[in-house]
């Protein structure tokens, strides 16, 4: 920066205002949920009296009551319906990548526009329609109820990143397996799978973190406490609870936790999943 | 490693979506709209205990809470998933579905020995439709004025016996630095509780009940001026600062947890409620309670508590009316009743249930005024017909933020009646 | 993006077997998502409710319901004010903010620090952040508030939630919180693939920092630019969760967006014909955005 280099003061300046700005929006990004946490220490009363400040007393059990609750039974439901859903999208999403990138099909390109196009249709344009199917198929208020709607909206972007990852993938080693007389199931399982390891790594964790937090058809196909997911049994437990603050922010303090786990240790796949789609 | 996954959630997902492996037993769905702990542990309980006694019986029980069970109940209707049991308020609330043959007629059953004597007639009849019966009432509820007894000593304050003397009063308090009235009205339905009230009070009752269940004629539907002046009365104790700042920020449950903390001088709260200010700060201090006081010269009834009983209502199209009736008289027996109210500190329709055995003496002294006003005025939100009332709904915030005026809302509630006159 | 099949016409054979590849995802897709946007424009021209089980079939009315409604009017504005602002966030200011980061200004340790911590707001719950933010913003007790207080700017302290004026502004600002570090994290590595020796060149010429910004960065990452855009303004097309959980439209309709109407249409004014109608309507702009950004991207 030629400016700084004329004038050293200007540039210590620069450094400490963003160093300002930075901070401030860390802090203004972290510190909701330091509060939930905190607060979740907290009888009603403490919160009401004094929010912002670090418990009097650390109040372990509400945790547990919220535990009790039914949290775990909405965490148990996440997981259920994330798994089931990632694991299939991926699954349908390796294959149709694999056809676009390797194979010759007429109508590709038209194909290919019709999965993105997906992308741009907003679910809850879905909504109601498919709720009358759920309702007709009886599969309303079971875990298909919310695995399929989602395998298929999180298909466009999955398709899309793990195509993308493919191209990379130099096609000599196809055409050496095909000369020995393996079939295009057989590459795909041996030669392209576990070379997509990372891309389906990373795409995988998007698509978790996406059905994990969805919310408008968890609101709208499911009901029984047996099959609520996280985000909407949440919701609920919130109004329920309406007299005990302290437990209704432990409740929403452990729902967040395995997430919040898994985004510190798996830092690195969700940020490089995200952006080597976008970079392309 | 990613195949046992995948067979895994699948063999899990099947699992949960194949009907309840079936036993020889009759299943009954049970669908009601209190899921906090309290009356979750009463419910249980009398679940096992029902089925204890019938072990044929399956009772599959659900519970969600007020304001999504609105959503929800009309979610499971368009899908045709209708649980064998279903929770209800009176009023047109019900009144909707009867209309729309999706209740069964309990007119006959109820007549038979083994429900004789259990609730009053006032309970009874929000819950019938072109005179049958269509629903069971499960509670009581009212609405009174909590008020905080050392806050009102202090600045020497008596209990107001007239509208005006209460609108002195909340001046007074007002002067006297103190936020006189605690509320919430992020869920609209808060605001509906006063304006029910002031509409009662008035706009005369057969006119009113005539506007509410559409049975006017089209053009004077809503006419009445005493609409407009409620809503203005409403909006003046917005202006004025009756209520506390930022009121439609605020949930009903915040406003009631100020209260609690001694943060107001009043607050408006429901029977069912009361049980929550026990052991509380404001406990201490003592309160004590009153219902919104007579106005004089009001063109309406002066005489009605505003309040309403909710219920169960049974599905048509159950395959287990018998059983479903069993399991609603044994709740609605004696005994279990007062188990209900002693351990949710609700008070239950079922006559002879809340004493001062199984509740606070507060809860029955709101029971009693309850048993002794002439009647009820239904709560509005669930009374008025669906279109008329979101508007209503909407206009306690909009009035209060200044967005709307009392003469535009009672048109749009005019449009939104005829519309819905002209499609039934 | 270098295509590995054989770029002849394949015959109805060939394509028989790619077909089959990719079945299972198009199936998914039409019956999912294809398929209900097209019911609903069926749905739209009847007017039904949840409970009653006959319907009356009105053509067009809903359209023209929809038209005079006041709140339509309501609801696009605030879709339009959710755009514009996000965009100008998440676009413009996150842009910056990893501009910033990329350019090596802090050590690293500190710049991924800074990096997870404005990420992390995205991967919570819309649930959770609604409330959170629901209890931070109540007037009086909440956090906001009583930082106004202490620093002595009571007089800007309102009912954010609470008032008309504020409430759909109030959910913009909760939605900026949460997605603005997102897109940084994207527009970071974007910048990373833009190679270094153009900003050495410029540094050589003595450019400043904010130069280099305008005339290496930015036409650098013009292609995330583009599909950051069109994501955010679609975003704030389909909103619903984060309005639902805060205000659900109030007070009083004023931060009504397309979503939540539709949502209530159905589920609250038990209008489903109405419902579809919004759906359908939402469908069609989404619609043309995509296919502009379809023709933007085929211009380039």
């Amino acid at each position: 920066m030629a400016a700084a280099r004329s004038f050293p003061a200007l540039a210590v300046l620069n450094r400490v205002i963003l160093w300002a700005i930075f901070l401030t929006l860390a802090v203004i990004c972290v510190y909701p949920m330091i509060w939930l946490f905190l607060n979740a220490f907290k009888t009603t009363n403490d919160m009401f009296a004094a929010t912002w400040g670090l418990p009097k007393v650390w109040h372990w059990e509400n945790f547990s009551t919220a535990w009790n609750y039914g949290i775990s039974r909405y965490l148990l439901n996440s997981l259920v319906v994330t798994t089931a859903t990632v694991v299939i999208e991926l699954s349908l999403a390796t294959m149709a990548a694999y056809a676009l990138v390797v194979l010759n099909f007429r109508a590709k390109a038209a194909i290919y526009t019709l999965i993105l196009g997906g992308a741009i249709l907003p679910p809850e344009v879905s909504l109601i329609p498919l709720f009358r199917v759920m309702a007709e198929t009886g599969l309303y208020n079971t875990y298909f109820a919310l695995i399929l709607p989602n395998v298929a909206f999180g298909l466009p972007f999955t398709t899309f990143l793990i195509r993308a990852y493919m191209t990379g993938i130099p096609g000599e080693l196809r055409e050496a397996a095909l000369m020995d007389g393996a079939g295009e199931a057989r590459i795909f399982r041996e030669v392209y799978l576990p070379l997509c390891r990372p891309i389906l790594a990373s795409a995988g964790l998007i698509s978790a973190m996406r059905v994990w937090n969805e919310f408008i058809f968890a609101l709208t196909f499911v009901e029984s406490e047996s099959v609520k997911t996280v985000t909407i049994g949440v919701m609920s437990f919130a109004v329920a609870l309406r007299a005990d603050w302290g437990v209704l922010m432990a409740g929403l303090a452990l729902s967040i936790l395995p997430i919040l786990a898994t985004f510190l240790v798996m830092q690195r796949q969700f940020v490089g999943g995200l952006t080597s789609g976008a970079v392309k | 490693m990613k195949h046992l996954l995948a067979m895994t959630a699948l063999a899990t997902g099947i699992l949960a979506s194949l009907p309840g492996l079936a036993q020889d037993k009759t299943v009954v769905s049970f669908l009601h709209k209190f899921p906090e702990p309290e009356n979750m542990a009463y419910f249980d309980a009398a679940v096992a205990e029902f089925e204890a006694a019938n072990p044929a019986i399956d009772i599959v029980m659900e519970s969600v809470a007020d304001e999504p069970y609105k959503d929800k109940i009309r979610v499971l209707m368009a899908s045709d998933q209708v649980p064998d049991i279903y929770f209800s308020w009176s009023g047109e609330f019900g009144r909707k579905f009867a209309r729309e043959g999706r209740t069964l007629d309990l007119t006959e059953a109820l007549a038979g020995p083994e429900w004789q004597g259990r609730f009053a007639a006032a309970s009874l009849e929000p819950f019938q439709f072109e005179g049958k019966q269509f629903g069971i009432p499960v509670n009581v509820d009212s609405k009174y004025m909590i008020y905080n007894k050392a806050i009102f000593e202090k600045h020497g304050l008596a209990v107001p016996t007239t509208f005006a003397d209460f609108i002195a009063l909340n001046d007074a308090l007002l002067a006297a630095g103190e936020v006189p009235i605690a509320y919430g009205n992020q869920s609209p339905w808060a605001a509906t509780h006063y304006i029910g009230d002031l509409f009662a009070k008035m706009v005369p009752d057969d006119v009113r009940q005539a506007d509410y269940q559409l049975l006017a004629p089209a053009d004077q539907l809503y006419t009445h001026p005493g609409y407009v002046e409620a809503l203005a009365l409403y909006k003046s104790f917005g202006d004025k600062g009756y209520f506390n700042n930022g009121a439609n920020a605020i949930s009903h449950q915040q406003a009631r947890g100020a209260f609690i903390a001694g943060r107001s001088a009043m607050v408006y709260l429901e029977l069912v409620e009361f049980y929550m200010l026990a052991d509380t700060p404001v406990a201490e201090q003592g309160w004590g309670f009153f219902p919104l006081p007579p106005m004089e010269g009001a063109a309406g009834r002066n005489d009605l508590l505003t309040g309403a009983p909710d219920g169960f209502l049974i599905s048509a199209k159950t395959e287990h009316p018998q059983e479903a009736l069993a399991f609603l008289n044994f709740i609605t027996s004696p005994e279990q009743a007062a188990k209900y109210v002693s351990t949710t500190g609700m008070t239950s329709a079922v006559i002879g249930s809340v004493t001062e055995e199984t509740t606070t003496p507060e809860t029955l002294a709101g029971l009693k005024a309850l048993e002794d006003a002439a009647g009820m005025a239904l709560w509005l939100d669930t009374d008025m017909d669906t279109a008329s009332a979101n508007v209503i709904l909407a206009a306690g915030q909009g009035l209060l933020s200044g967005d709307e005026t009392p003469e535009a809302v009672m048109e749009k509630v005019r449009a939104a009646a005829k519309e819905t006159l002209a499609q039934r | 993006m270098p295509d590995r099949s054989d770029h002849t016409q394949a015959t109805w054979r060939q394509s028989l077997q790619g077909w089959l590849w990719v079945a299972p995802a198009l199936l998914f897709l039409v019956v999912f998502v294809y398929g209900p946007a097209l019911t609903n424009i069926r749905f739209s021209m009847f007017s039904f409710s949840a409970m009653s089980l006959d319907w009356d079939f009105v053509g067009l009315d809903n359209y023209l319901r929809l038209w005079n409604d006041p709140k339509f009017t309501t609801a696009l504005t605030n879709n339009a004010i959710y755009a514009a602002i996000s965009v100008t966030c998440q676009v413009g200011v996150a842009l910056v903010l990893a501009a910033v980061l990329e350019a090596r200004v802090f050590p690293n340790f500190s710049a991924n620090l800074f990096r997870t911590a404005l990420f992390l707001p995205s991967i919570l719950p819309v649930v959770v952040v609604g409330l959170v933010w629901q209890l931070l913003l109540t007037p009086t007790t909440g956090l906001i508030d009583q930082i106004l207080w202490e620093t002595g700017l009571a007089n800007w302290s309102k009912a954010w939630l609470g008032e008309p004026d504020t409430a759909i502004f109030a959910v913009i600002f909760v939605s900026q919180w949460q997605w603005t570090g997102y897109i940084m994290a994207l527009f970071m590595v974007a910048i990373r693939a833009v190679p270094r020796d153009l900003y050495e060149a410029m540094e050589i010429d003595g450019a400043s920092g904010v130069q280099q910004f305008w005339h290496i960065t930015v036409p650098g990452v013009r292609e995330t630019i583009l599909i950051v855009t069109i994501i955010t303004i679609l975003g704030s097309l389909k909103v619903f969760d984060i309005v639902w959980v805060m205000t659900a439209g109030g007070p009083n309709h004023s931060s009504e967006v397309l979503g939540t109407m539709m949502y209530r249409a159905a589920f609250r004014d038990d209008m489903i014909g109405y419902s579809s109608t919004i759906a359908t309507v939402i469908f069609f702009i989404a619609l043309t955005i995509g296919l502009v950004q379809i023709k933007l991207q085929k211009d380039r």
